[in-house]
């Protein structure tokens, strides 16, 4: 046996690890998938101080703050975070890092969880950071420890850029002990971190510098690997988990494996290319690495031969290698799943968006501005209660900005916008204020707050306000004061559970020639553990209208019971958690609770 | 040799904790590993699928199309939708217990009982209520954990690994439950 420590571990997981036994001191993140398991497993190493910022421009200021005081600190994100984040780090980019930096961007080709399939590689280069390019998990601790070296070496942020697949994709790792003792003294001298001329116009030359030294060193970076094979005219040139992929095909062709993509070592790119005739590029998304090789002069095809959106798959590399004609056999591909019923995400037994949407389904409004989080999916079938999902906290804006355009040209009808409770601490604070600049008194809009205690679609993390329902969690700001204290005089407070006067107060509201704010407080619950007796149907009185089952909630269905002809609602017991919501908008009270029932009755399952 | 193993359920049925048993288990016993999960936005009810690939060096976690060896169906319509990946004659070890998606519950569509039915005339199929008989051993969540019983059968793999690995990654309450559910699946015919 080898005395080697091993573990296998998710790339997720192999940050975390790369991050402690880099000597990693501060890390910031704000939950977004997929990358939201690397603060969490980072909560598992003392030594190390971890959090869930507001946003991820919060985030990336801890951890700014952390690195200028001189110790190793990390900001972890999804790609749409750097949108956000990107502010305060156009501007760090110009200042010379202290204790190293890393920036984890989970980049996702396919838009698996995301709302755009943006390549952050391309953000790296408008900042001047080099990025690193991980193939597996034993890759994804490494380079986070090579990142925060190169960072202080090199005086900039590393980004480590990976992908939702391998964020999640497990891989045997070794473990090593962590590097202690590195901690720099904060450098006092203001020339370099305050970034108002003159020093942030020299600060120009500086990160013009810094990507030419990179570039040098990236000469003889044993991370970019060649590996030569003899009669071959090919080379692919391809990083990340794409490698691996190419390994499982193992055409007939030379591979450069770049661990670092940016920038590129354009003397070493030529000397290797040169030695072929036809140089291939395989990378997901845009063609960035054969973007920056055709700057140099360097002939090569990339996106030619493979997808510029969506992951790349086994098949869909072997389908490109096939009409570039490195691979001579064409392979038969069937479709890989079989075609059958989709199955889209929907609220979970109980959720409290639930009732909200069905209410609003059934209301005035014919336009709902949606956001981002678990209500966003109110916009799939049967609900269809979302007109726009764009970016986070955008709905708040968004709605004011409708209503100006009516007001401008003079239409008229009820706009409705929602956001969470994560959303609104994220970044709707700032569009509330801004709706009290020019207010009118007549122009109708209605806001929902869902306030469900948590930050839920990522799995359940604190927010602003969830240390008021978690005695876990530590900030307790109450949204309906924050906004009283803001300058609104009409927040109203509901919980939706109670449906019919949710339903009163929301027709109310929209019907209310103004600006109106509803919270609708009830928990998320799968992260509360919302469990109750479950209900069930009495099919000799339900009349089978399907006033239920337009709730998608899972437990429901219609189903033929023996001696019934027409089809009666059910509800699967193992699946209900007793919201009893389905009960509450039953018009002949067919559907009750089975608490109180004895031993017998509950065994009542539809 | 590399084996694929394929996973396939709804969102919220543990499949990650199926990935991570095998994973385990996998690597002592002296495999190389890669594994794969969906996470993300389909944990709210959707389709969630995952892979493991076990053999002496594995680079891609991802099955190359047709390359699958073996299906755990953690529902049925979801291991009818990944039966195309299986090699021929594959095995799919399945839980019976439905769950409906949106478009049957909202009567747009039918279950497909039929083309489930029909994956027994291609593949090896063994199947069984995995939630009802977790219930009769004290809870639902340790129908996965049958599953993998079942998965265990037809792995070069000591039964002592798994059940180390199992020991380590549920609730201390649960191990005897758990070692149960294994041992039932390890035996079920």
């Amino acid at each position: 046996m080898s005395s080697v420590n091993k573990e296998v571990i998710t790339g997720n997981e192999a940050i975390s690890r790369g991050f402690y036994e880099g000597g990693g001191i501060v890390a910031a993140s704000y939950p977004g998938s997929p990358t939201v398991e690397i603060i969490e497993k980072l909560k598992s190493y003392d030594d190390v101080y971890s959090e869930f910022s507001t946003n991820e421009k919060v985030a990336t200021e801890v951890a700014i703050g952390a690195s200028m005081y001189g110790v190793r600190s990390m900001v972890t994100m999804k790609h749409v975070g750097v949108n956000i984040a990107a502010d305060p780090l156009m501007t760090f980019t110009q200042t010379p890092t202290n204790g190293g930096f890393v920036l984890v961007t989970g980049d996702d080709p396919g838009l698996s969880s995301s709302q755009n399939e943006q390549d952050n590689r391309v953000w790296a280069k408008f900042a001047s950071m080099a990025v690193l390019d991980p193939s597996d998990s034993q890759e994804a601790k490494d380079f986070t420890k090579l990142g925060l070296e190169m960072s202080e070496k090199f005086q900039g942020p590393t980004m480590l850029r990976i992908t939702s697949r391998l964020c999640h994709s497990r891989g045997i790792v070794e473990l090593n002990d962590r590097i202690e003792d590195n901690v720099k003294e904060f450098d006092r001298n203001k020339e370099k971190y305050c970034m108002i001329p003159p020093a942030s116009q020299d600060a120009q030359f500086f990160i013009k510098d810094r990507i030419k030294k990179l570039e040098e060193h990236a000469y003889n970076l044993e991370i970019n690997r060649l590996e030569e094979r003899e009669n071959t005219d090919t080379l692919i040139i391809t990083s990340g988990l794409m490698y691996n992929h190419v390994k499982e095909i193992n055409p007939n062709a030379s591979i450069w494996k770049l661990g670092m993509v940016y920038p590129i070592s354009e003397k070493k790119a030529k000397e290797i290319t040169n030695k072929y005739d036809k140089v291939l590029v395989i990378e997901e998304m845009t063609p960035f690495i054969e973007n920056e090789l055709k700057l140099m002069g360097i002939q090569c095809e990339g996106k030619k031969y493979f997808n510029f959106t969506g992951e790349l798959d086994i098949s869909d590399i072997e389908k490109g290698l096939y009409k570039s004609d490195v691979l001579k056999n064409k392979k038969e591909y069937e479709e890989s799943s079989q075609k059958t019923i989709a199955r889209p995400p929907l609220f979970c037994s109980g959720c409290p968006h639930r009732p909200v949407f069905d209410i609003l389904k059934k209301s005035k409004t014919k336009i709902v501005v949606g956001d981002i989080g678990c209500y966003s999916m109110a916009s799939l079938f049967p609900f269809e209660q979302s007109n726009s999902i764009i970016s986070m906290g955008a709905s708040i804006g968004m709605a004011k900005g409708m209503r100006k355009a009516m007001t401008m040209i003079a239409k008229e009808e009820p706009v409705v916008a929602v956001i969470g409770d994560g959303t609104f601490f994220h970044s709707g604070i700032p569009s509330f204020v801004n709706l009290l600049h020019q207010k009118k008194d007549n122009e109708n809009i209605t806001y929902i707050v869902l306030d469900n205690r948590t930050t839920a679609m990522t799995g359940g993390q604190h927010n602003g306000s969830s240390g008021n329902f978690n005695e876990r969690d530590d900030m307790q700001v109450n949204i309906k004061s924050l906004l009283k204290s803001i300058g609104f005089n009409r927040v109203k407070e509901i919980d939706q559970y109670n449906y019919d006067s949710t339903k009163k107060l929301i027709d109310e509201e929209i019907a209310y020639e103004g600006l109106s704010v509803i919270v609708a407080n009830g928990p998320c619950a799968l992260k509360y553990k919302l469990n109750k007796p479950h209900f069930y149907v009495d099919p000799e009185i339900c009349i089978g209208c399907r006033t239920c089952i337009k709730t998608n909630c899972p437990p429901l269905r219609m189903k033929k019971y023996e001696g019934i002809e027409k089809l009666k609602s059910s509800i699967d017991k193992e699946m209900c958690v007793g919201c009893s919501i389905c009960a509450q908008v039953c018009p002949v009270n067919a559907i009750k609770s089975s608490a109180g029932l004895n031993k017998e009755g509950e065994n009542i399952d539809n | 040799m590399t084996t694929n193993i394929m996973f396939a359920g709804v969102g919220g049925q543990g499949l990650i904790l199926m990935t991570r048993i095998f994973s385990e288990v996998a690597m002592l016993e002296g495999y190389d590993i890669k594994s794969n999960d969906v996470v993300g936005l389909s944990q709210r009810g959707g389709m969630v699928w995952g892979n493991v690939r076990i053999g002496d060096k594995v680079f891609s976690p991802n099955i190359p199309t047709g390359e699958g060896d073996i299906l755990v169906a953690m529902e049925p319509l979801e291991g009818l939708r990944w039966s195309k990946d299986l090699k021929e004659n594959g095995i799919i070890i399945r839980n019976t217990k439905r769950v409906y998606p949106t478009l049957v519950q909202q009567e747009k569509e039918k279950y497909p009982d039929e083309d489930v039915e029909n994956l027994k005339s291609k593949y090896n199929v063994i199947e069984l209520d995995a939630f009802k008989k977790a219930k009769s051993l004290g809870k639902k969540q340790v129908a996965n954990v049958i599953l993998l019983g079942i998965l265990a059968q037809h792995l070069d793999i000591k039964v002592d690994t798994w059940k180390k690995v199992i020991k380590e990654n549920v609730p201390p309450k649960a191990i005897d439950m758990n070692l149960e559910a294994f041992d039932f699946g390890y035996n079920y015919k």
